[in-house]
């Protein structure tokens, strides 16, 4: 049979952000893939080196909207590290807290997605239902469902009051049951298992030297989870169980999730009960002494790394962020030739992709179009626009 | 019966027009059932007219190297093939408006039309994904088809008859004998969901791969009237299975004869919905080896067993 | 291995070619090692266990480029090895011999800092758009971006 390309984005329905993939097909099965990254390109490691250190929490909790706050915990780890501020212990935990919320928040829009992108809507829309429980707590603590703003250099910004401690561990209770639910589904449902099992197989040898992290890495059978291999936070306090796999495939990544999902609510409800007393931020000088570090985090997707260097000033001499995602799309390929098309979705949607994590540095605009307006043209423009239609809007001010 | 009649029966009642309008009840029936199952609200009863209404609205868009005129004319096609065939079912009585020996045949085959014409709309429309998703129809038609066939050919074999209206009477006769075409009807009932494209074998569509497969380059009247054609193939594929399975309306008086077709064509469109809620999509190859290895034995076991009932019962 | 035999792995098995190993805290390691030597060096960490190749970090440093790699081993201990490049010539050999998913790491090198990566395998640009001016590295210092209102009048 002859072969057909075909190219999947940057608009296509299995991609839920803009990116590219350009399939070579012979007849349903995938020998050749080529991914087309940076259409989300928006300078944010460029623009970091121009304002302070906590302006840059604000920009980087921006990387991401479902990761923000592994983002912002990363940099403020690294400053606080640089600056050697000892972070309050209440501080620490409740960066966990929020951590965690946002670990079974991501993993439960995983599990909806997945089920989407294999034709079972059920779950996509059960999955997201239950979702909303954790949006709705991680909104009552920070007054956002994404984008918490809940750290600054030494510490966070607001305390989580006793009540809403209580409504996060009575809403556990109906997560868990939720969650035992998803794990049955993903083991006994024939069709949506009959998807899962055998596709992208990733073996522990190519995880390894490709440099896959997180749930892939981990559903190939590599035992590698930053909150043990290098603790943070609140991490070196709690014991933490690490939740592998060896089926290599994406059934293996949903096993994976699922699991980290139980230990989610194991780990916060130790951290809801073992929460310490005290001050929740200390105050950190707006300069931060010369140094470099590396931080580390393990983000809902795998690990995040950010690497700071300081010079002395306000701002920041270099900062470069490692999302998960782009550790992940080195093995995309590997993932996929030899599949059928009819994986695809599932198999981009197992690295669980975060494409505005991945491309995160340049503001696009090279002068050539010649439609580019400022605000006051704009605004002209607009006007003039309405007069032809005959609406004078021009006396509104 | 005098011309007046005749096209009264064709056109308005149980002809065309009550046929458009009782397919988008049964759209609607379908999608508020799968709201509801997934804990979802769902659409208000008029939504599928909404929708319909709307997409007649808005402006047609051709793809500058499709034939302009085939590109217009297939979803018509498939609409009044599917039209034809409702007109050899049997509604509130065991007799269909048109009735002749061999209709079952007939109507099987005027339901292969419109995934032709599927196919042939994705071929025309020279768009990558709708040619993947022409091929899939092509490649799908050929796994459900025979297991379907195979198992429609129980009941008539069982009466003797290769028609529709001839079935239903046959079972009026002998309802006890509805019980043993079981196997059967669950077997249809399976490879209807191919016919239809719906989940879990609703893999020329199937949207997070190839887009909207055959109709991605559909849009607007065109793309209404082949959404048209798909409602309106679940209906008559409703009655169908019916008809065949259920014994139609058990020759009772008009009235009730039409609550117990509406009631039994809701039913299926019930199951069919509740398949569609507690399954994944399944895989070209996965779907192949299901119907030729599962199904079609089936169906076979099926007609064996109504062989030897014909022979020792009847 | 843990922090401390890592240090001392570093000072005695490579015969002064890795310089400057300090260790500001548990389980991070700063070490540098010349352009030359760099494939050689990681691949025999690579052989004693560190095996894991995090991310590559380019930094523009006045007169010459830091091109930093930073390596993990199980113990979850990470060894940030630098290695320098001239400004007027940056050059570093690629690592896609010994870590094969170094190279979006190296793309990036190239993109934004404008380092030549020698023998990385050829791929499409990443991630600077297609039509991005030849020349324009946007992570060097010297490079400022425009106001959208400046690059609204240049156009």
């Amino acid at each position: 049979m002859s072969q057909i390309k075909i190219p999947i984005g940057p608009q296509h329905p299995a991609l839920h952000e803009p990116e590219s993939f350009n399939l070579t097909l012979e007849g349903e099965i995938i020998v050749e893939a080529e991914a087309k990254l940076g259409y989300n390109h928006r300078g944010i490691e460029k623009a970091c080196e121009s304002r302070n250190f906590i302006q840059d929490i604000y920009l980087l909790e921006r990387i991401c909207g479902i990761c923000s706050h592994s983002h912002s915990t990363c940099f403020v780890q690294a400053v606080e590290e640089i600056a050697a501020v000892e972070v309050p212990l209440r501080a620490k935990y409740i960066r966990a807290i929020i951590g965690e919320l946002e670990r079974i928040h991501s993993h439960l829009l995983w599990v909806g997605v997945a089920g989407h992108e294999v034709g079972f809507e059920t779950l996509f829309m059960y999955a997201w239902r239950d979702r909303e429980i954790v949006m709705d707590i991680l909104a009552w603590i920070s007054g956002n469902r994404v984008n918490y703003g809940m750290n600054t250099v030494g510490g966070v910004r607001r305390d989580i009051s006793p009540e809403i401690l209580e409504q996060i561990l009575g809403s556990l209770n109906t997560l868990i049951e939720r969650t035992e639910y998803y794990t049955r589904i993903v083991t006994d449902e024939p069709t949506f298992m009959g998807r899962l099992r055998g596709v992208g197989k990733l073996s522990k040898e190519q995880a390894l030297s490709l440099g896959a992290v997180g749930p892939i890495a981990r559903a190939s059978g590599i035992a590698r989870d930053v909150r043990q291999d290098d603790p943070y936070g609140a991490f070196s306090e709690i014991e933490f169980r690490i939740s592998t796999d060896d089926h290599e495939d994406v059934l293996g990544r949903t096993v994976v999730r699922v699991h980290e999902l139980m230990e989610s609510y194991r780990l916060l409800r130790t951290l809801i009960e073992n929460l310490p007393e005290g001050p929740i931020a200390v105050k950190v000088p707006r300069k931060i002494p010369v140094g470099e570090t590396l931080s580390r985090l393990e983000a809902p997707r795998g690990e995040d790394i950010l690497y700071l260097k300081t010079n002395g000033t306000e701002m920041p001499e270099r900062v470069k962020v490692r999302a998960p995602t782009l550790a992940n799309l080195a093995s995309i390929r590997e993932m996929l030739c030899g599949a059928y098309l009819a994986d695809f979705p599932i198999i981009v949607a197992a690295i669980d992709p975060c494409f505005s994590c991945t491309d995160r540095m340049i503001r696009v605009g090279n002068g050539k179009n010649d439609n580019l307006m400022n605000w006051q043209q704009l605004r002209e423009y607009s006007i003039e626009w309405h007069k032809k239609q005959g609406l004078d809007l021009g006396q509104i001010k | 019966m005098n011309v007046q009649w005749t096209l009264l029966y064709m056109f308005v009642f149980p002809g065309f027009l009550f046929l458009i309008a009782y397919s988008m009840i049964c759209e609607w029936v379908d999608r508020k059932l799968f709201a509801r199952f997934q804990n979802r609200i769902g659409p208000p009863w008029f939504q599928p007219e909404a929708d319909f209404i709307k997409l007649l609205s808005k402006e047609e868009i051709i793809p500058d190297a499709a034939d302009k005129v085939m590109f217009r004319l297939l979803p018509i096609f498939a609409i009044a093939a599917v039209l034809t065939a409702f007109l050899y079912l049997p509604i509130w009585n065991t007799n269909a408006i048109y009735s002749f020996k061999g209709d079952l045949i007939v109507v099987f085959y005027l339901l292969t039309i419109p995934t032709l014409t599927f196919f042939l709309a994705g071929w025309n429309s020279t768009s990558l994904f709708s040619a993947l998703g022409s091929v899939r129809n092509l490649t799908q038609l050929f796994s459900y088809e025979v297991p379907l066939l195979l198992s429609l050919l129980g009941p008539a074999l069982l009466a003797g008859t290769w028609s529709i209206s001839g079935i239903s009477a046959f079972f009026l006769k002998r309802p006890e004998l509805l019980v043993v075409n079981i196997i059967g009807f669950l077997v249809a009932l399976v490879a209807v969901q191919g016919k239809l494209e719906r989940v879990p074998f609703d893999i020329p569509d199937a949207e997070t791969e190839i887009v909207a497969g055959s109709f991605t380059e559909f849009g607007g009247r065109l793309l209404g009237l082949f959404r048209l054609a798909t409602d309106l193939e679940m209906v008559v594929v409703a009655t169908l299975l019916s008809a065949v399975f259920l014994g139609g309306s058990f020759g009772l008086h008009p009235v009730l004869g039409f609550i117990i077709f509406v009631v039994k064509t809701l039913f299926i469109v019930c199951i069919l919905t509740l398949f569609k809620t507690v399954m994944a999509r399944v895989r070209m190859e996965q779907m192949m080896k299901f119907c030729w290895k599962y199904l079609a034995p089936i169906a076979l076991i099926q007609l064996l067993i109504n062989i030897l009932v014909k022979a020792y019962f009847l | 291995m843990n922090n401390q035999e890592l240090v001392t792995f570093l000072q005695t098995q490579f015969s002064g070619k890795v310089t400057n190993v300090t260790s500001p805290r548990e389980k991070r390691i700063f070490a540098e090692v010349a352009t030359t030597e760099l494939v050689k060096t990681l691949q025999t960490l690579k052989n004693s266990g560190v095996h894991f190749l995090g991310t590559i970090t380019g930094v523009d440093s006045g007169e010459k480029f830091e091109v930093i790699y930073h390596l993990y081993n199980d113990d979850g201990i990470v060894l940030n090895m630098k290695t320098f490049t001239p400004r007027t010539d940056p050059k570093v050999p690629t690592v896609t011999t010994v870590f094969s998913g170094a190279f979006l790491y190296e793309r990036e090198l190239m993109d934004l800092l404008g380092i030549d990566v020698e023998g990385t395998p050829p791929n499409r640009r990443y991630p600077l758009p297609d039509d991005w001016p030849v020349g324009q590295f946007p992570l060097r210092k010297d490079w400022k971006s425009l106001s959208s209102e400046e690059e609204v009048n240049k156009a």
